[in-house]
């Protein structure tokens, strides 16, 4: 199927219909993958709506396995955000693509997947079960049951209840069939906890299957900047994005859409495009515009020079809360993190690029009493936890000599990575928009960065293996010396005892370690 | 050089070794001391002398350093118990001492002082070279080997009690030489022209039977193969009151190797250097020479072997052995004929024949050098 017979048949049937048929596209395919998608949905919603009401998040998930055969599950989602106003329940939950994604173009988590809504969709679909809402807005307390109606993509809301009262937040109880728990690498768990390490201002409270509670405790008090929305720019788009604001835009033309939606196009640019692509009607409506003429105008606005995208939308995790919560999750004996300073891609796109790496304590994954090195991988702070072998961060990871930096293994070394990226536009490889592409520009950023924290780890090891080293030495040493001394009282005729605490002196001298002691600590003072 | 030692000599010089490292300790370092390195490498050929000896390459072995540090302790270890050997005039063998040595270091430390006596060996080695004295000066013995007959009259204190040994009475089986000839031994009486030295018990004991040290008047030692300490330190001896010193042995590799041992030391005992060899010595046969002036010698020849033939370029290329033409050439003829032949077979014709082609051929002087 081509991309334009795709799309047209994407016009033709609801999305809901669509979305029924291709949902491996959005990342419901796989059962433990399914379920992440589902906790990823609520979690960002939750952490998006918070850091824009400015609360520190409280989030707690459940799931409640009700039958294994049929991998039947119960998920519940709580936080205590603003809540949601009754008349946008149905919106919010109910009607796939209405987020607020198309209508500003922030660095958001829920770049990813497709919204609340979509899980609602996916729990019809598997238990033909409503998803219950509880909703606590301004006083209101409202429970309700929300459903989609397929063929209209029109949300339904039955109201169960409206009490007024202080609480406020978000409870959404859903049930899914299709999915599966385990607490593998791409599982609920771990992802929850790259979550919590990317969010330090988060707390994150997780109860699993079994009924076991895990919390993920909020390391720092520091809410997130709310990002400025910014028009995308020009460079940052593909053809979908193009497409995907093209027909939602109420403009008359398609020359007024191009300069009102995006960022630095002005009429001198629209302008140019139009010298570039005499054959495409820019005064037709911005709905009608299809698959190769959007692709035409992604690749003239490579042609043209831009003026480089603003980075006021990009806000990195910090060094300082990665830091924190890597202390925090990781209990490491060594850390470094780095934040580099923004840089773009494709010739106009922004990023930054955060690596912390952590050696020793907890760090590394741990499978049946080996250790291995582990790689987090962010986008814009959200858990990239599928697809790992082939995006750039793996990739620049891996193209690290790291024998260089005397780590001998890598591969078997207790060491965790983590790599974030922001920007407004991360260039992921697939739909569901779990890797990132190699942009030469990233892959060489991120690894300036590792290598930037690897030559700190390089200090440090070098530092503790010889420290070790030494005090074996003075070790193996002091043992004789009890020996050497009453031999040497025999032959000389001076007292074994004196001679015994003058020679242990001198070993203990020899053998200080304390200078060593203070370089260390600086080292580590000095990390991050 | 390592020389004749006083019991109060060897104990001055372990109080000293003490002393110093005590005041090494006092002064902040690590306690040390020096030897001479004992390798291939710094063991030379001695022209003037004539004997093999070390070079002067030294080692330092000091306490505070993780690779030496339990080889330094074993070394005090042993350098304390030979002191308490000599103070209290006991002997023992080097297997004695690492016995006495072989303790646990402590209750916590699951470590012996010693594990294996091969861990004792060099560092006595160590000991002797750093002090300049012989392993028998720490009264360590070692075993015996070795057998005389002829007049010889000698006086053995031991074990406190002084023992006159007269050699030309000692019946079929002679006097067994110690593992230390210069303590508490004494020579007090010598009646010889030479020594004659016979590397097999059996030809010593078919010479012994036919009196030879009596009719031509010399004193005859078998070491029993290879020269053991004591048998070259007593040679040594006799060389130095002026008797010359002739070696019979096996026209092959290892005949030879006895004889040079005997006459320039050996690269193991370099250390000892001229105290322990005989360069004296003249090698009395049997020689590639001797088959063809004893006719029936020809058909007592043995095949080479090829440690024979290996052995014998090796000594080719030896400067000590090289500088001897009459060496070069028999070593040659055997590598040319491969052919060897044993003191035994001089036996073939007559058993006293052995008799007759010594004395025939030191009274000639037929020496190889």
């Amino acid at each position: 199927m081509t991309k334009t017979d795709q799309f047209n048949e994407f016009k033709e049937h609801s999305i809901a219909e669509f979305f029924k048929k291709n949902k491996q596209m959005l990342g419901f395919s796989g059962k433990v993958r399914s379920l992440t998608t589902i906790v990823h949905e609520y979690v960002t919603n939750s952490l998006d709506a918070a850091e824009e009401a400015r609360i520190l998040p409280d989030i707690q998930i459940e799931l409640n396995e009700i039958d294994k055969q049929s991998g039947h599950y119960k998920v519940k989602a709580e936080d205590n955000g603003s809540g949601i106003p009754e008349k946008l329940i149905g919106k919010a939950l109910g009607q796939m693509l209405a987020g607020t994604k198309f209508h500003r173009y922030v660095q958001q988590r829920g770049q990813q997947g497709i919204g609340a809504a979509g899980v609602t969709m996916y729990a019809q679909i598997t238990t033909g079960k409503p998803t219950k809402v509880v909703s606590g807005y301004r006083g209101n307390i409202i429970e309700a049951l929300v459903s989609i109606d397929f063929k209209t993509n029109k949300p339904k809301v039955d109201i169960l209840s409206r009490e007024k009262g202080d609480w406020h937040g978000l409870i959404i109880e859903t049930e899914v069939k299709d999915v599966k728990y385990d607490k593998s690498s791409s599982g609920v768990y771990e992802y929850l906890k790259r979550t919590a390490i990317a969010n330090p201002h988060a707390q994150i409270t997780f109860i699993d299957p079994d009924g076991e509670v895990h919390i993920f405790p909020r390391s720092v008090e520091i809410i997130p900047p709310k990002p400025k929305p910014v028009k995308p720019h020009p460079l940052g788009l593909n053809t979908n994005d193009l497409l995907d604001f093209a027909h939602k835009d109420n403009n008359k033309t398609l020359n007024q859409f191009l300069s009102s939606t995006f960022s630095r196009v002005s009429a001198n640019k629209v302008k140019e495009l139009k010298e570039l692509l005499p054959h495409i009607n820019f005064k037709k409506p911005p709905r009608d515009l299809e698959w190769q003429e959007a692709e035409d105008i992604i690749n003239a606005f490579k042609k043209i020079r831009w003026i480089a995208p603003s980075i006021e939308g990009i806000h990195p995790i910090g060094k300082e809360q990665i830091r924190t919560s890597m202390l925090n999750m990781l209990e490491p004996d060594f850390l470094a993190v780095v934040e580099r300073k923004p840089k773009i891609y494709r010739g106009g796109v922004p990023f930054i690029i955060e690596v912390g790496l952590a050696y020793g304590g907890n760090s590394g994954r741990k499978t049946g009493g080996q250790v291995s090195s582990n790689i987090m991988r962010f986008g814009n702070r959200a858990p990239l936890l599928f697809d790992a072998g082939g995006g750039v961060i793996v990739e620049s990871v891996k193209s690290i000599d790291w024998k260089r930096y005397d780590v001998r293994d890598f591969q078997n070394s207790p060491i965790t990575i983590l790599v974030n990226i922001s920007s407004v536009h991360i260039p992921y490889t697939g739909a569901g928009k779990q890797a990132i592409s190699s942009e030469p520009e990233i892959k060489e950023e991120i690894r300036n960065a590792i290598m930037e924290v690897a030559r700190k780890l390089q200090i440090y090891i070098n530092g503790v293996v010889k420290e070790k080293e030494k005090i074996h030495r003075k070790k193996a040493i002091l043992r004789y010396v009890h020996q050497v001394a009453s031999d040497l009282s025999y032959l000389s005729n001076i007292d074994a005892f004196e001679i015994e605490n003058l020679l242990s002196k001198m070993i203990e001298e020899k053998y200080d370690t304390k200078k060593d002691e203070e370089r260390l600590k600086n080292v580590i003072s000095n990390r991050g | 050089m390592i020389g004749d030692c006083m019991e109060n000599d060897v104990i001055t010089k372990l109080n000293n070794l003490g002393k110093k490292m005590v005041e090494q300790i006092k002064m902040g370092e690590s306690p040390h001391f020096t030897t001479i390195l004992r390798s291939r490498g710094n063991t030379y050929y001695n022209e003037k002398e004539k004997v093999l000896e070390l070079g002067d390459k030294t080692e330092k072995r000091t306490f505070a350093n993780v690779a030496q540090a339990r080889k330094f302790m074993q070394t005090l270890a042993i350098a304390s118990k030979c002191k308490k050997f000599v103070r209290e005039n006991l002997h023992t063998s080097i297997r004695g001492l690492y016995y006495q040595l072989k303790f646990s270091l402590g209750e916590n430390l699951e470590e012996n002082l010693f594990s294996e006596q091969s861990e004792s060996n060099p560092l006595i080695e160590d000991l002797e070279v750093a002090l300049n004295v012989k392993r028998e000066d720490f009264n360590l013995n070692t075993d015996r080997k070795g057998f005389v007959a002829g007049r010889m009259i000698i006086e053995d204190s031991f074990g406190g009690e002084k023992t006159r040994i007269d050699c030309s009475k000692q019946g079929r089986s002679g006097w067994s030489i110690p593992s230390d000839v210069d303590n508490g031994m004494e020579i007090l009486d010598l009646k010889a022209d030479y020594v004659l030295v016979i590397e097999k018990d059996a030809m010593w004991q078919r010479l012994n039977e036919d009196k030879f040290w009596r009719k031509n008047n010399c004193i005859i030692i078998t070491p029993k193969g290879q020269a053991s300490r004591g048998t070259r330190r007593l040679l040594r001896k006799l060389a130095d009151m002026g008797l010359p010193i002739y070696v019979f042995t096996d026209c092959d590799a290892w005949g030879w190797y006895i004889y040079w041992t005997i006459k320039t030391g050996s690269m193991n005992l370099a250390y000892l250097g001229k105290n322990i060899a005989v360069p004296e010595a003249k090698f009395v046969g049997v020689t590639m020479q001797d088959i063809k002036d004893f006719e029936f010698l020809s058909k007592l020849t043995i095949k080479t072997k090829d440690v024979d033939i290996k052995r014998a370029k090796e000594m080719l290329s030896y400067p000590w052995i090289n500088q001897y033409k009459e060496w070069v050439n028999e070593l040659k003829t055997v590598i040319r004929t491969k052919r060897k032949i044993e003191q035994d077979a001089l036996q073939g014709q007559r058993l006293t024949f052995v008799g007759e082609y010594l004395s025939e051929k030191i009274k000639n002087k037929k020496f190889l050098p």
